[in-house]
């Protein structure tokens, strides 16, 4: 049997080479890596299963997914709703590509920048809302778990609800003239049109948003780095964040390894339930 | 297609309003803070006032203008060596090769999670502390190449028969029929690549940590950890680093949100 490559075939062989050169082969090195007790500098010493047994034991571990899973629950309804409420009132409008192009900026603007702006603008003892208000609008993120978190969840969204905006803009320029028009022959007042058949029609859209919603309170670990460095008390040490810090800070190699697996196979869980959930909610 | 439109309310339009002062405080916060004096975060109580260019004046070289050059240089060149790597793919997908549910795969694999392999391999390729760790890795994007590919899609295939007819082959197609039918995705894929790269914290400052390689992150992080408290100092580094992002925006801005709004339909 003769092999048929298709036309131009050779094209995907330098970005093949390099995904494999930078992604795959670090990925199993990094299971090598894995069994080592190891600092980064000297020669490892191996461990076998060590690390592995280590990750269903540490409390820390335990914390720092509860932390993580704590944002996604606080961030996503928040982030989904708003973008379906402004894309629904921006559609038609004048102003509709102005303000969404505005609401996109943020995710683009130099993220350092950002976290001084952000940083200069709410911190609870320099801040200039703190100041101009005498302390009564300083969200006490220096010393309160729960004013952290709330910090980087709202620093994600705000990098992100642009975008969000956009998902559900697309979804919403699907939706026929016509269903909406005869909607309307039939007698249909405007909040019926919104709740029974524009809502319904968005699923896909929302779907797609919780996802990729979940996937970025799983990546606000620049937004932890940049403003509280998982502080205070490491309430605030998301997953990303925690196993940065194993590596980079506290120079546990081979234990960083593990959790590197260990989240691996938890985002891959996650890729293919949300495959799944996307499926389900295009039929 | 004419698509559906429906009335605002007030709910909507509150909604809107909040949500559009949140983005921009931070943006014109800094662009405000980045003319007040010195002097200013001592005022004890309203609006700081004062004017002053002298913050722009006084940024460090070493610190903060060499970084901000070499991420330009770097983003820039790995922006265009994406385009490059990624263009060639895409099209032999869009011709048969069926690795897209490879691509999708590696897409969802979260960043944080190379940190540590990647260092791993930069170690053994003695590429740590080289600006070179800056580029390599990143040349190949699954994402670039899924958003190219959702370009060539929508494309008529008859273009390319028709070329292919002619004589034309693979490479010719790719460079004088694509490339110039795919320009606004192509600049869009620059710009959200070039950002991407540019807007990247952790990676760099744990592969290049001698001051001389650092990238703009890095100082800007940096220059916050170390005087937290200097509104006017801060607010002229961070405007004068958001200069290329808002330039980059302000040219292509719909490229890219035609683009992303479209891949998403």
């Amino acid at each position: 049997m003769k092999l048929r490559l298709p036309a131009g075939w050779w094209g995907v062989v330098p970005s093949l080479t390099l995904l494999a050169i930078f992604v795959l082969y670090p990925l199993l090195q990094v299971m090598q890596i894995s069994s080592l007790k190891w600092d980064g500098v000297a020669a490892g010493e191996s461990i076998g299963f060590g690390n592995y047994q280590r990750l269903f034991s540490d409390p820390d571990l335990g914390r720092s997914l509860i932390t993580t899973l704590t944002l996604a629950a606080f961030v996503l309804p928040i982030f989904v709703v708003l973008a379906a409420i402004i894309a629904i009132e921006l559609e038609g409008t004048r102003f509709e590509r102005l303000i969404k192009a505005i609401m996109f900026l943020p995710g683009l603007w130099t993220v350092g920048a950002s976290a001084i702006g952000w940083y200069t603008l709410y911190a609870p003892d320099y801040g200039i809302l703190a100041t101009i208000t005498n302390g009564a609008l300083a969200l006490p993120w220096g010393d309160q778990g729960w004013a952290a978190l709330t910090l980087v969840g709202a620093f994600t969204i705000w990098q992100n609800i642009g975008y969000a905006v956009l998902v559900v803009s697309a979804g919403l320029k699907g939706i026929p003239y016509e269903t909406l028009e005869a909607a309307r022959v039939d007698g249909a007042n405007e909040s019926q049109i919104r709740w029974r058949i524009v809502l319904p029609l968005l699923r896909p859209s929302l779907t797609f948003l919780a996802v990729i919603g979940g996937l970025y309170a799983l990546q606000s670990y620049t937004a932890v780095f940049l403003l509280t460095r998982g502080g205070p008390f490491g309430s605030t040490k998301v997953l990303g964040y925690f196993l940065y810090e194993t590596a980079f800070e506290r120079f546990e190699f081979g234990y960083g390894a593990a959790l590197s697996i260990f989240a691996l196979v938890v985002a891959f869980t996650f890729a293919a339930l949300q495959a799944r959930a996307l499926r389900g909610s295009e039929q | 297609m004419k698509t559906a439109t429906l009335s605002g309310t007030w709910l909507g339009k509150i909604v809107v309003t909040i949500v559009l002062v949140f983005v921009l405080l931070p943006i014109l916060w800094l662009a405000y803070s980045a003319f007040l004096p010195a002097d200013a975060v001592l005022q004890t109580s309203g609006i700081p006032t004062g004017f002053t260019l002298e913050n722009f004046a006084k940024l460090p070289f070493d610190t903060l203008i060499r970084p901000l050059l070499l991420s330009l240089v770097v983003s820039s060149l790995v922006a265009v060596l994406q385009l490059t790597v990624s263009l060639p793919a895409a099209y032999a997908i869009r011709s048969g090769a069926k690795l897209l549910p490879l691509y999708l795969l590696l897409l969802s694999i979260p960043a944080e999670l190379m940190l540590i392999p990647l260092y791993g391999l930069l170690k053994d390729l003695q590429l740590l502390n080289n600006p070179l760790a800056l580029v390599f890795p990143f040349i190949a994007n699954p994402f670039i190449v899924f958003l190219l590919y959702s370009g060539i899609a929508k494309l008529p295939w008859t273009f390319i028969e028709a070329a292919r007819l002619d004589g034309a082959n693979n490479l010719q197609i790719i460079i004088s029929v694509i490339a110039p039918l795919l320009r606004p995705e192509m600049t869009a894929a620059a710009v959200l690549g070039f950002a991407a790269h540019w807007n990247l914290v952790l990676y760099p400052k744990v592969v290049l940590d001698n001051p001389m390689w650092w990238t703009v992150q890095v100082a800007l992080t940096d220059m916050l950890r170390k005087d937290p408290n200097a509104w006017g100092k801060l607010g002229a580094a961070a405007m004068l680093t958001s200069l290329p992002i808002l330039l980059l925006y302000i040219f292509f801005e719909s490229r890219v949100t035609k683009t992303l709004e479209g891949g998403l339909k």
